[in-house]
């Protein structure tokens, strides 16, 4: 099998019935490029949702569609070639965050957020994922459990000093624990204090928990290069040292694809339902404020809140963060197409983590940063990791004054005792 | 049979002026669809004209045709043109039969050698040699490219002479045909319809009489004049038709106010005659005045074109069992891509 | 045998069983295909995958409000073409008659002439689309042969519909076969190409309600 079979099967290797129905179904209308950052900000065709995946439609068409028979026994399907994938490479993974807000606009009902995925299984497949970063992160983490091939000594270590550093308590790989905590890399590597503000939290919550070192990262690097099998080991993995301890609830950290890969496709790798609620934070949180478990204090401040796609849009928590804002007292001032219809910060789906990518990221943060200009406030808040380093990283490119700040630290550091 | 005399004066011994074959003349070039300054050439035409004869051969036919000719009404000029030319062959009207008959037709055709008019009704079987239908021993097919050899002209009356009508419908047994189908190099009019409008027939034989040649015709040889519109553009309903008025039985209120009667049937919109201008038995009325839509019988293969009583608007159902057998095979297709389909993914 | 006859006998039986047979092979090779599994537990508030999936397929009918400023123009040509074929095809009173003929259902009809405007609409603003789809970039780059070959066997029936009403430039006969050859070509095309999207919007937006209601996102 050549580069460009292999990344054709890769593509079919997880079709079901309404994957089937997304490539059937469109009718070429075009309003899916009326809703994404790239096409947009640029105006340039080729970033029409729908389009990024044209040359898999063949294969669709050849291994699995209605008529694949045909297709094969006349040789109807147009071959793909690896060039043409090679070129094809900037639309599957540079300009698409897999935000998923053109599966929202389109008439037909296609989750082309989805057909994007299992394109990317396909270049993964046959090697055509982009290797300057995302690809290289995603073979470290298959091999490692960590994209950035933190040992488990490491990370222990790594808790350990936070827990000093901020003065909490931080519990390592506790036996049992009723909470088990996840991290993501982003994290590790930029926000410690994200680690500091979830141990101070659940300090104050005062269930048992644990940080587990033989799965503790969540953010699913693979899921966004397209290796199945490095995501469902990674999942798996998390999975595996959660159920050791007998968690009842894996929470994940500020961090939107960790969470739609733990709460909505671990249990399908897993092949059962999973022993233990999966929530994102924001939804502990508000849950946490609402029954009374988590008292704050009232913050005098105005602000704005940035959605993580993942989390709100696809992952149907858009509630959670203005709970949790509201019982912070916070003076919110909504941006235009806040919540559902939310655009992506530009550094969703692996985007962020794509070093070529950085100029056409920047263009789709110039729309985030005209919508905070449009509110007035100095301070955006957001409860992702991914979001909140891409909008650092493109404030700090357009020498801009606001304000980016986590949810979690602001719950944190807001306790009441 | 040969007469010496003219047309006009056969005419005045009956009591028909000058004035009077002029008023003919102007009432049948209108009728033509001519230009009216030809009436009184037709009328000077006319009253010259010899007798003519016509053989009339009647085939696989039910002789409504010739019926509906006989029962033309009063005695108008008109009738006396049918009595003007000299019908020198007609089975079913002449008193000579067997022998004798067989000898008038020799004769018939001898003594007028390419100047009759040579008449048909009914279809021609040509189904394993013409036996389907016989005269003397002689199939019609046989008869028919004989005596048309010598013929000036052949006029198929009536749908099954022109088109083979019921004869020829599904499934067809005797392999009827129409005249045009097995004659060529022939001057050819199709004067269609189950029967013919009578003043059809007139209105051809009065052109030929006064001009000597044929009138104008379609591409379907039918004189263009009669059959240039259809019922529907000539019929009296037509404003509920544009309007929308339509009867959905024939019982109902829109029936008892003479409402459009496509929705019951009615073939007008797509059949070509003059019964909507020129009407029946003396221009009484035609079917749609009678409250029954147009079976559109002078249009060819009328009786295989679906029931009377479906809507233009339709057609023929393919039936549930066929319906499915589709299901069933595009049910049973669309499993085997899928089971195939299934192996590719994980 | 003459072409209307064809048309209104054996065409159209034709044409209706390869519509039906083709329109089952497709979309039974479509559902039949392996169910993607989902185990994990839904959102709480979930009503359930029917109502999901319904929600959705009646939702995806009027795009989102913040959508709006850019795809108007999209949306009133598209709006009024698929508004106008529904008009002339259910409002039509020949059309009602072939429906009560095979499905014996029937309505009462609208005024012709309301017809005849309304499918006038309908053929500009499908020339509109044409030319949209011509000169759009995102379009032109979109379009394949289907596209083009849809529009025009929907365009065909449309225009010697309209033509048909006048009964002008050509014989009744001559335009009602020619209307009804039309449908019929549509018909058999029908199940093949992206004009199946008047069964799989359904099957795809209720797919996609089931999926994302179940984790309570936004549908």
């Amino acid at each position: 099998m050549n580069t460009a079979e292999k990344a054709m099967r890769g593509f079919v290797s997880d079709f079901g019935p309404t994957a089937a129905l997304s490539m059937e179904s469109c009718v070429h209308c075009g309003r899916c490029a009326e809703a994404c950052q790239f096409y947009v900000q640029t105006g340039d065709p080729r970033y029409t949702p729908i389009h990024k995946i044209a040359p898999f439609r063949q294969a669709y068409e050849r291994e699995v569609g209605p008529f694949a028979l045909i297709y094969r026994l006349f040789g109807l399907a147009r071959k793909v070639t690896v060039d043409e994938l090679t070129s094809w490479q900037d639309l599957i993974y540079d300009s698409c965050n897999m935000c998923g807000r053109c599966s929202l606009i389109c008439p037909m009902g296609i989750d082309i957020a989805d057909l994007v995925e299992k394109a990317r299984h396909g270049m993964y497949t046959a090697g055509l994922a982009p290797a300057d970063y995302l690809g290289l992160l995603a073979e470290k983490e298959h091999a490692t459990g960590s994209p950035f091939r933190l040992s488990v000594t490491k990370f222990r270590e790594m808790l350990h000093a936070i827990g000093d550093q901020y003065g909490v308590a931080m519990h390592v790989d506790e036996a049992t624990a009723d909470i088990v905590p996840t991290v993501s890399s982003i994290d590790l590597k930029t926000y410690p204090g994200s680690m500091a503000a979830i141990a101070k939290i659940l300090n104050h919550v005062g269930e048992s928990w644990t940080f587990r070192t033989d799965g503790f990262d969540a953010d699913n690097v693979s899921l966004t290069a397209g290796d199945r099998d490095g995501q469902r080991a990674t999942t798996l993995g998390v999975v595996q040292a959660a159920t050791t301890c007998g968690a009842k609830t894996l929470l994940m950290p500020e961090c939107g694809h960790a969470f739609t890969e733990m709460r909505w496709e671990a249990a399908n790798a897993f092949g059962r339902k999973l022993p233990f609620r999966v929530m994102q934070i924001t939804e502990f949180l508000a849950e946490g404020l609402a029954d009374g478990r988590i008292r704050v204090k009232t913050v005098k401040q105005r602000a704005t809140y940035h959605d993580a796609c993942q989390v709100s849009r696809r992952g149907g928590a858009t509630a959670a963060p203005r709970t949790i804002l509201e019982a912070l007292g916070v003076d919110l001032h909504e941006l235009e197409d806040a919540g559902d219809a939310n655009w992506c910060c530009g550094g969703g789906g692996g985007v962020a983590l794509i070093n070529r990518a950085a100029p056409l990221r920047q263009k789709a943060f110039e729309i985030k940063q005209r919508q905070v200009e449009a509110t007035g406030m100095d301070t955006v808040y957001t409860s992702c990791s991914g979001c909140r380093q891409t909008l650092d990283h493109g404030g700090k490119a357009a020498q801009w004054n606001k304000t980016v700040g986590s949810l979690l630290e602001l719950v944190a550091d807001s306790l009441r005792p | 049979m040969e007469s010496a005399e003219t047309l006009g004066e056969v005419l005045g011994r009956r009591g028909f002026g000058r004035r009077s074959l002029l008023k003919f003349a102007i009432a049948m070039t209108s009728s033509l669809a001519l230009p009216p300054a030809l009436a009184p050439v037709m009328a000077a035409n006319l009253a010259k004209a010899k007798r003519r004869s016509v053989i009339w051969l009647s085939f696989q036919e039910c002789t409504g045709c010739l019926e509906t000719l006989l029962r033309s009404s009063s005695p108008s000029i008109e009738a006396l043109i049918f009595d003007f030319v000299s019908l020198d062959y007609q089975e079913s009207l002449m008193a000579a039969a067997g022998a004798d008959a067989e000898r008038t037709l020799r004769e018939a055709v001898a003594a007028n050698k390419g100047e009759y008019l040579l008449a048909i009704d009914g279809s021609i079987p040509v189904k394993d040699g013409g036996v389907y239908s016989m005269t003397g021993g002689r199939s019609n097919l046989g008869m028919l490219s004989e005596i048309a050899a010598d013929a000036k002209a052949v006029l198929a009356i009536g749908t099954c002479a022109a088109y083979g009508g019921i004869p020829k419908a599904y499934p067809n047994p005797t392999g009827a045909a129409g005249v045009e189908d097995l004659i060529s190099g022939k001057p050819i009019v199709n004067i269609p319809g189950c029967p013919p409008v009578p003043e059809v027939l007139s209105g051809v034989l009065v052109h030929f009489i006064s001009f000597g040649h044929l009138p104008e015709l379609d591409d379907r040889k039918r004189p263009l004049a009669y059959f240039g519109t259809t019922i529907h553009d000539q019929c009296y309903r037509r404003p509920f038709y544009d309007q929308g008025k339509f009867a959905k039985s024939f019982d109902d209120e829109g029936a008892r106010q003479g409402w459009c009667l496509f929705e019951l049937g009615c073939k007008g919109p797509v059949t070509h005659n003059a019964c909507a201008s020129l009407k029946w038995n003396g221009g009484t009325s035609f079917p749609i005045e009678s409250g029954h839509g147009c079976i559109g019988c002078s249009e060819p293969d009328f009786w295989d074109a679906g029931s009377f009583y479906t809507s233009l608007a339709g057609g023929s159902s393919a039936g549930w069992r066929n319906t499915g057998i589709a299901l069933g095979v595009g049910v049973a297709g669309g499993l085997a891509a899928a089971l195939s389909g299934r192996r590719k993914s994980t | 045998m003459t072409l209307l006859d064809f048309a209104r006998g054996p065409g159209l039986q034709g044409a209706w069983l390869v519509m039906v047979g083709g329109t089952a092979w497709r979309i039974a090779g479509i559902l039949l295909l392996r169910q993607r599994l989902h185990l994990a537990a839904p959102r709480i508030g979930f009503a359930g995958r029917v109502r999901g999936g319904l929600a959705t397929v009646f939702t995806r009918f009027v795009p989102r409000r913040t959508f709006w400023p850019r795809i108007a123009v999209s949306v009133g040509l598209s709006s009024t073409f698929h508004l106008g074929l529904a008009v002339i095809v259910l409002g039509g009173a020949p059309h009602i008659q072939v429906i009560h003929q095979f499905f014996w259902l029937t309505w009462p009809s609208l005024p012709k002439g309301l017809v005849v405007i309304v499918s006038g609409l309908t053929l500009a603003s499908m020339i509109a689309l044409l030319f949209r789809r011509i000169y759009h970039p995102v379009l032109r780059l979109l379009s394949t042969t289907d596209d083009y070959l849809s529009w025009l066997l929907v365009f065909l029936p449309v225009l010697t519909g309209i033509l048909l009403s006048g009964e002008t430039i050509a014989s009744y006969r001559t335009l009602l076969t020619l209307h009804i050859l039309s449908v019929e070509l549509m018909m058999v095309w029908l199940p093949f190409g992206k004009l199946l999207h008047v069964k799989l919007a359904f099957y795809s937006r209720a797919a996609m309600g089931m999926n994302f209601a179940r984790k309570g996102a936004a549908t």
